[in-house]
């Protein structure tokens, strides 16, 4: 029973792990900037759901303040570089 | 049975984001892909926080749950409009 | 009565919410894991019949959690908002106004 348990929870991290290494293609790939903004903010939301998987894998929930902590940051960092993007659009 | 049952729901989440980061490599254009990173993976948090607090079950973590939920589901509709709104004044294309 | 007609329709819409969401997540699924794609992006302007700022907010934000739409952009002077879609097709825009005339009866 354990042993399944533990199965599907290194599963979870081992498919979130390959989502990390499509996204970082995307981020290294992207035609333009927006492209980036959109998989750093994808990069972000993934980092929160390896913290959540370890929160279980380590039975401590110690870890779930930092998801609160990592998803206002990722909101605040995407709207400032969009501002910004638009910002410099209005100067040239 | 019930930590089988909160396996499961883990690997469904993990699957989502996975779905998201898939639609971001195959999607042609930006705003296509936009669609798939916006819903997929406020989804799948969704499900990795309740995998978690069925996991825990006490008050504190639930609470800290139903917070991050809120907040995801209040703001990556609004990341997903200012990015978007950004690259449609560069590129200027609105038909 | 009135107070009592408020919880009702705001229970209504959060079980609403949940069933497009749900609805949005597997549609969106289905496209990215099988192998042909067979989307047609395109822009779509909705006319809005409210001003208020709380039904904006929650009319773009279930605009944006709905299968195959995106808003984007939200004109002052025309009152209307440029959603963008994935399926571009005639139906698309009687679900928005669908959506729209669900939202005024909450916020009313």
């Amino acid at each position: 029973m354990d042993n399944y348990f533990d199965i599907l929870v290194y599963s979870s991290m081992m498919v979130l792990i390959i989502s990390l290494i499509l996204a970082f293609i995307r981020l290294i790939k992207g035609p333009s900037i927006s492209d980036r903004v959109v998989s750093l903010d994808l990069i972000a939301s993934i980092i929160m759901g390896m913290i959540l998987v370890y929160t279980i894998l380590i039975k401590d929930a110690i870890y779930v303040d930092i998801v609160i902590v990592i998803s206002l940051i990722s909101f605040i960092g995407t709207v400032a570089i969009s501002t910004y993007l638009k910002q410099k659009m209005v100067e040239k | 049975m019930n930590e089988i049952s909160v396996g499961i729901i883990l690997l469904l989440g993990a699957l989502f984001i996975l779905i998201a980061s898939i639609g971001l490599i195959r999607f042609k254009d930006i705003l296509s892909r936009m669609h798939a990173t916006t819903k997929a993976t406020s989804f799948g948090i969704l499900l990795l926080l309740i995998a978690v607090s069925l996991y825990f079950g006490t008050y504190i973590v639930t609470l800290k749950s139903i917070l991050i939920i809120i907040f995801v589901y209040l703001t990556a509709p609004l990341a997903a409009h200012s990015v978007a709104k950004s690259f449609i004044d560069n590129n200027n294309k609105t038909d | 009565m009135k107070y009592l007609k408020k919880p009702y329709y705001i229970v209504l819409f959060m079980f609403y919410y949940i069933t497009k969401l749900i609805q949005s997540n597997i549609v969106i699924a289905f496209d990215i894991l099988t192998p042909k794609m067979h989307i047609k992006p395109g822009f779509i302007w909705l006319p809005l019949e409210t001003k208020s700022k709380l039904g904006l907010l929650l009319l773009s934000n279930l605009i944006s959690m709905t299968p195959g739409t995106l808003s984007i952009d939200y004109d002052d002077n025309k009152n209307s908002l440029l959603v963008h879609v994935l399926y571009n097709q005639e139906n698309v825009i009687n679900d928005l106004r669908a959506i729209q005339k669900r939202i005024l009866k909450l916020i009313a």
